[in-house]
């Protein structure tokens, strides 16, 4: 049985008479990634403050290690980091002194040590001596990277992170997280509008919208939900015997050229229409076949097209 | 209670301080100031008028600089933080309300003694006025009253700061200053109309200022005025706390904790 880091059952969170949250439920296993996913006001961020104590529910249990979050917060905090691209340091302080106070609430042994091996591994060793506020945001973002693993955590939760990292630090970024998961069976919870970012990393992906889940599935299994598949045909022939053939099968279509043609169609029937129209007498000369990824099931979701 | 914690929000505050022009500014330099400008007010009023108002002014200044420092030092203290957007990483990690607090108490303390010590040194030196003329034991328990009342101050302003914002922010550096005229911090208790008299007697602070005017002509400790003061102290502190726990508790759950910064 996996052992769950994580468990968040039955949030309920309400502004006023809006509802925010709506009962969402879900769990982090160890050394998982989870993805939590969604169009701007689904309820992210507000799950993400539950689940670090800053803001409170209104019903539903946060548990971390088995243990009850609101009855163990300090042990509990003391496992746990956190890191946004919207939460920042002090910004009046040097970057060694703002890691150095973080070394110390987390009660971590020798944190010099523990400090110059972290902004080693990020190639940051030159920023502690500059203040916080002096920094590009990308070396912000860095910065805070390194708070969020000063106490060796067992779950990080990770709030658009990359998102003002340049494509390499990006990238180093989430190798390192792919190597933290791999040698420490470090878990993560992990928001961010990068979908490649989020098929890359997520073990598992959690869609909310309006503040109820709408989907929670592996990345693959998200991308199978949705059956429909763009074709985009090339051929020689007429263009009117492919036109008459696809509206008699009731298809959506477009022509890009009066060689190239775009249709929208389902998964299964792909082959079936390249056969027919090759039997109209239309030479196929070539095929591109256009997959679901993450980001049309996110657009379905923030366009209300989502049925799962 | 975890003292590394407290220790760790104490070396973030001194960190700050030593890095703030305008710490510097607002606490030093406004003390230093003052007592300049009320050291020179004082010496023109005691050649022209009784003495003894002139020290009184003086005097009533030195001490009211306690709770201002000590009030100053809590609420902006919190401020520097939400200014940076890092309150909240802070309450991510397992510091507690109770340490933060009690790091924030000490930072004050700390800050009051060390501007006390040179506003008293400018005082004897220029002014030729000496603080300790009132009693040392007088002046201790002087000086930890107005601590105390300056924490309380502090921890009621940063409960509102905590539960509204950065939009009363400005409540940090002014709201402190209605208890100067209240606590007839500068001139007799019987000043003040009669009606708020009473309502001064409510603060500690008032009893700490009456007991110090009279111990410049008789340093005899007036445990009354202590007792009383100190127990005022003790409900206004336990208030304060109390305050300041329920404040945080609406922020949290209004999710105006989370969203603040500067």
């Amino acid at each position: 049985m996996e052992e769950l880091i994580l468990q968040a059952d039955h949030l309920v969170k309400n502004f006023g008479s809006f509802r925010v949250l709506d009962g969402i439920s879900f769990s982090v296993p160890k050394g998982k990634i989870i993805g939590l996913l969604g169009p701007n006001g689904a309820g992210k961020t507000t799950t993400i403050n539950i689940l670090v104590g800053v803001t409170l529910q209104d019903g539903g249990t946060v548990k971390y290690f088995g243990k009850d979050f609101a009855k163990h917060r300090e042990s509990c905090l003391q496992r746990i980091n956190f890191t946004s691209s919207f939460n920042t340091l002090q910004g009046r302080i040097s970057v060694a002194e703002n890691l150095l106070v973080f070394a110390r609430l987390y009660g971590v042994r020798n944190p010099q040590k523990k400090i110059l091996e972290l902004v080693r591994h990020f190639e940051i060793e030159d920023l502690l001596p500059h203040r916080f506020w002096d920094l590009s945001s990308g070396q912000k973002t860095r910065v805070n990277l390194v708070k969020s693993l000063i106490n060796d955590p067992e779950i990080i939760l990770m709030d658009e992170p990359t998102a003002s990292l340049d494509p390499d630090i990006a990238d180093k970024t989430l190798s390192l997280i792919e190597q933290l998961k791999k040698k420490r069976g470090l878990s993560l919870l992990y928001t961010s509008h990068n979908m490649q970012e989020i098929t890359r990393i997520c073990d598992e992906v959690i869609f909310l919208d309006a503040g109820k889940i709408v989907a929670h599935d592996t990345p693959l299994g998200l991308t199978k939900q949705v059956r429909v598949a763009q074709l985009q045909l090339a051929f020689e022939g007429s263009r009117e015997t492919v036109e008459r053939y696809l509206l008699s099968e009731n298809q959506k279509f477009s022509f890009l050229h009066d060689y190239l043609v775009l249709i929208d169609t389902e998964e299964k029937l792909v082959p079936k229409i390249i056969s027919q129209i090759s039997e109209q007498g239309v030479e196929v000369t070539d095929i591109d076949i256009k997959k679901p990824t993450l980001e049309d099931i996110f657009l379905q979701i923030a366009r209300g097209n989502y049925v799962s | 209670m975890s003292v590394k914690r407290i220790q760790a929000v104490i070396l973030q505050e001194l960190f700050i301080t030593k890095r703030s022009l305008e710490v510097i500014m607002d606490l030093f330099f406004f003390s230093i100031m003052s007592v300049f400008v009320f050291g020179l007010v004082s010496s023109f009023l005691s050649k022209t008028m009784v003495a003894q108002s002139a020290y009184y002014l003086f005097l009533g200044m030195i001490l009211w600089e306690v709770v201002r420092v000590t009030q100053y030092s809590i609420s902006v203290g919190a401020l520097w933080n939400v200014w940076s957007r890092n309150l909240s990483n802070m309450f991510i990690t397992p510091l507690t309300l109770q340490e933060y607090l009690v790091a924030q108490m000490i930072s004050g303390f700390v800050k009051a003694f060390v501007i006390f010590i040179i506003i008293s040194v400018i005082a004897a030196a220029v002014f030729n006025f000496n603080v300790l003329s009132i009693g040392i034991l007088n002046l201790a328990l002087h000086f930890l009253n107005l601590t105390v009342f300056g924490w309380s101050i502090g921890i009621i302003i940063l409960g509102f700061i905590f539960r509204f914002g950065t939009r009363i922010q400005a409540l940090a550096w002014g709201l402190v200053f209605i208890f100067q005229p209240l606590t007839a911090a500068f001139f007799p208790l019987d000043i003040l109309p009669s009606a708020l008299q009473q309502f001064a007697s409510l603060f500690p602070a008032t009893h700490v200022f009456e007991a110090a005017r009279a111990n410049l002509t008789n340093p005899a400790v007036r445990w009354g005025e202590a007792g009383i003061a100190l127990l005022e102290n003790a409900a206004y502190l336990i208030f304060s706390l109390w305050f300041f726990g329920m404040m945080f508790r609406k922020s949290r759950e209004s999710g105006q904790f989370a969203k603040m910064e500067g």
